[in-house]
């Protein structure tokens, strides 16, 4: 609570009178605090000399620090910046949500095609399919068949009957 | 560090300007102003120049149509943050594509850059992508702070914090980052 207040005072402070001279001394409290604490300050270094874990973590904080110095020391071509704008303002200039396709896109119901509106009644004709095939067979195949059997079976009984008990007999029995 | 010598009117072209929509010229103007920084920022964060291309078209775009073409009340805030979510989203994609990729072509790389520690490249690449990695809040702040270079006080209003957290933040996200990066060294 103290420090917010403390923290109010000081912008109020800089608002109210000259609103650069705060950021300096701010700027000269930060240098000579960085300066007596810092990692280069004579008695951290002298620590650090003789302290491996010390030294291990201070040279990975340095490493993060070169990654961002190689980062910022990267340049890239003087032309992106015109690259990226034509780019953009090209993009503006032709939205694609303003392009006369975006309605009928936006309306746009998805329609099958004739061989997937079949497939969903694939059941029902292959069950049609299937009592044709069978009324086709019944009718050209099986009947004939049971037909042709009886009158063979007939045949057979008659010649056998014709061999046992004579040809009038079986005439009689066969003919009636 | 900005290049500020480059004189930005020769990287603007005002014929694409002008054909540019009454109600979107804000955003040209936004452009702009913010142009140069927000490319700046984008390099240093992806690397490659049409990642920062699409990256940067990406950010207009959602500005072109954000809430029906309504101005957002800080443009700045909402550029930085938009850029730094896009271009994290695009590099998370690109490390992805890499690893699953080229895994093997990296596996022969990583060697080398092991023994020049100093290389610019190999330490530049290991920050991304160990940037990409951290929590959102430390990521931003290192993303604002560092490769965006906005002061404390930009960063802390973008991101709606006191300048005091901003600095933390950034503390623990070096601090992270320089555990993260000696471990797979060690490794």
């Amino acid at each position: 609570m103290r420090l917010l207040t403390h923290r109010e005072k000081i912008d109020s402070c800089e608002s109210r009178s000259a609103p650069g001279r705060c950021g300096r001394i701010r700027r000269r409290l930060l240098d000579s605090a960085s300066h007596r604490l810092g990692p280069e300050a004579p008695w951290v270094q002298r620590h650090v000399a003789s302290c491996p874990r010390c030294q291990k973590r201070l040279a990975a904080l340095t490493k993060v620090d070169l990654a961002l110095s190689a980062i910022k020391s990267q340049p890239h071509q003087l032309g992106l910046l015109m690259q990226a704008n034509s780019a953009a303002v090209k993009m503006l200039n032709h939205p694609l949500r303003r392009e006369a396709q975006e309605r009928r896109l936006d309306e746009a119901k998805p329609e099958p095609c004739l061989m997937e509106r079949c497939l969903g009644h694939r059941y029902a004709v292959a069950n049609v399919a299937a009592c044709v095939a069978i009324l086709f067979l019944t009718k050209a195949g099986i009947f004939s068949s049971f037909d042709k059997a009886r009158t063979e079976g007939q045949e057979v009984m008659k010649n056998y009957y014709t061999s046992q008990v004579g040809e009038d007999l079986a005439g009689e029995v066969f003919e009636s | 560090m900005f290049g500020k010598a480059v004189s930005y009117d020769l990287l603007w072209d005002s014929a694409a300007c002008e054909a540019v929509h009454e109600s979107q010229r804000w955003i040209v103007v936004a452009m702009q102003k913010y142009g140069h920084e927000l490319v700046t920022m984008l390099w240093r964060i992806l690397g490659n120049e049409q990642d920062v291309c699409d990256a940067y078209q990406t950010v207009f775009l959602r500005l072109a149509h954000l809430e029906g073409g309504q101005q957002p009340r800080w443009i700045k805030a909402y550029l930085f943050r938009t850029a730094g979510n896009t271009a994290i989203s695009i590099l998370r994609q690109r490390l992805a594509e890499r690893k699953t990729l080229s895994g093997m072509a990296q596996a022969d790389k990583e060697p080398q850059a092991m023994e020049g520690d100093f290389d610019a490249r190999y330490l530049a690449e290991s920050l991304r992508r160990h940037v990409a990695q951290l929590p959102d809040h430390l990521r931003s702040v290192i993303m604002l702070r560092d490769l965006g270079e906005l002061s404390y006080r930009e960063v802390a209003r973008i991101m709606g914090i006191s300048s005091g957290t901003a600095r933390v933040y950034r503390c623990k996200a070096v601090q992270l980052l320089a555990i993260w990066m000696n471990k797979k060294e060690e490794e």
